[in-house]
């Protein structure tokens, strides 16, 4: 039950983001692609270094009990 | 009233009717655009950690014992058989004798670590590593990228709470892989990683696309990975353990204006197997361990200063009872001549997962007094990292851009990790606060 209820409120989570994400689109005005010159520098993405993010997020899942958030993928290891 | 079922069975109507009406006027196109040019990075990254001597060390000195892989033999048997008494456990550290009936553990004490590697007391694990990532563009639709890292860690670790230091060492090798296919209205990539550990293996592999609308400024990105773990633990002869995880990930990117960018991702793990350490004392986890977390990002660019503000959030959230907060802010400011400096602060919050055993007040007067879980505890453990605790970084990374082609960048961390300053759960005091220092060296060129 516990578990049942936990699944669903993540798949709540999930339908509530995807309505708020598609919502978002028709609100506001429209960034032009003429403006996106500082959108494109890349301390303004959220890729970054990608080695230095694999350094630190292995030292972070070694030493805390949460991790990942980011993104999929990336393999496991037995330091934790 | 509707119950609980039928408001979320109300909920995914509502929801789905929104995106329904919505999907009309959404135009998915170009998402991203296949890089132009290739990269290969190094960087080479020095760690050390540290604990404090709060009523946890034993001043006695005593011989050197290395290779703690072997000495675990004993102490798997103890959880095993978890045939003790409740209260406490003597365990002598310095002969390697134990009034545990199965257990003969030897143990570095603080002033033997120092005799045998140099250091202090209060060092614990050091990691020297290396990587390299090189990523390719391919006939201007596709990119491949791949990244090595190897790295070995040795030195002092405790195996209950923050006592009973052991030396161990290790050395871990990771390739991974990423080709990603680029399309007018978003990209697809598939992936594969595999790590190797003397003791642990785990193979991994993902999938993931992201969409676009036509002006570019919402994107969609929903990915997948699955995990495969082999465990074969020293300590342990012919045990073979395995553990699998499957995760998904849904995420939306969406441009406010010309100076700020937000991302929220909402990510779902769902994992079984062997979770517990063979190599520590008393413990013995659940074999099924479910993860939420959820994750906001918001980068905004100053244009007065240059600067640009990256701020994270996540929540954390799972089936061992964890929750945890993580906020995270980054300045990055330009210098002119192609420098840039990066100070950044990191500050997490978690409880302790449910089964963990705090510090008896036998075991705080008395080190060697090892706690020891309740008969009728089904999952116990006695480590640190999942007790209760507030963490803090502070670090600065500088990088400088030389010519269109190279960049060298070097990063220097601060870490520090203590019970106090947990903002919820039971912090387990008697621990001795933990801090980490790390050093990160780093050159790419782009071709």
């Amino acid at each position: 039950m516990m578990k049942q209820n936990k699944l669903q409120k993540s798949l709540q989570a999930l339908l509530l983001l995807l309505a708020l994400g598609l919502s978002a689109c028709s609100m506001g005005t429209a960034v032009q692609p003429w403006e996106k010159g500082t959108l494109a520098r890349p301390e303004m993405t959220f890729g970054g270094d990608k080695l230095d993010t694999g350094y630190t997020e292995h030292i972070y899942s070694s030493k805390e009990a949460a991790s990942g958030g980011a993104g999929v993928g990336g393999g496991g290891c037995g330091c934790n | 009233m509707r119950s609980k079922s039928n408001k979320s069975s109300a909920l995914l109507g509502t929801a789905l009717a929104t995106a329904a009406m919505m999907l009309p006027s959404v135009q998915f196109a170009s998402a991203d655009v296949a890089p132009e040019r290739g990269i290969i990075s190094f960087k080479y990254l020095n760690y050390q950690e540290h604990q404090g001597a709060l009523g946890t060390s034993v001043a006695t000195p005593g011989p050197a014992v290395s290779e703690n892989h072997d000495v675990e033999t004993e102490i798997e048997h103890k959880n095993e058989s978890h045939n003790h008494n409740e209260g406490a456990v003597w365990v002598n550290l310095v002969s390697g004798a134990s009034a545990l009936p199965t257990a003969t553990p030897s143990v570095l004490t603080p002033s033997s670590v120092s005799s045998t590697t140099g250091s202090t007391a209060a060092d614990r694990i050091s990691v020297n590593a290396y990587s390299i990532m090189a990523m390719v563009p391919i006939a201007g639709k596709w990119s491949l990228a791949t990244t090595f890292i190897s790295d070995s860690v040795s030195g002092a670790s405790p195996i209950y709470h923050t006592s009973g230091l052991t030396h161990m060492t290790d050395s871990r090798s990771v390739v991974d892989a990423q080709l990603t296919r680029y399309f007018p209205s978003g990209n697809v990539a598939v992936g594969t990683s595999y790590s190797k550990e003397s003791d642990y293996l785990s193979r991994s592999y993902s999938l993931q696309g992201s969409l676009s609308t036509e002006d570019k400024n919402t994107t969609f990105t929903l990915g997948g990975s699955i995990t495969n773990d082999t465990i074969t633990p020293k300590s342990l002869s012919n045990v073979t353990e395995t553990k699998n995880i499957y995760a998904a990930l849904i995420g939306v990117t969406r441009v406010l204006s010309k100076n700020d960018i937000v991302q929220i991702n909402v990510g779902y793990s769902k994992g079984e197997g062997y979770y517990s350490d063979p190599y520590k004392y008393y413990d013995k986890r659940p074999d099924k361990r479910n993860n939420t977390t959820v994750m906001g990002r918001w980068n905004h660019h100053f244009e007065g200063s240059d600067g640009t503000a990256r701020t994270s959030y996540r929540y954390y959230t799972d089936t061992f009872g964890i929750k945890a907060h993580t906020l995270e802010g980054e300045y990055v400011q330009p210098l002119g001549n192609g420098l840039t400096v990066a100070p950044l602060l990191r500050l997490y919050t978690q409880n302790e997962a449910d089964f963990y055993i705090a510090t008896s007040a036998a075991e705080q007067a008395e080190p060697r007094l090892v706690t020891t879980p309740s008969l009728s505890a089904v999952y116990y453990s006695l480590d640190q990292r999942l007790s209760a605790f507030g963490a803090v970084t502070l670090g600065l990374k500088v990088s400088k851009q030389l010519g269109p082609d190279w960049l060298v960048d070097g990063k220097v961390e601060f870490y520090e990790q203590r019970s106090e300053w947990a903002l919820s759960g039971h912090a387990d005091k008697a621990l001795a606060p933990f801090s980490a220092r790390s050093i990160q060296l780093g050159i790419s060129r782009e071709f």
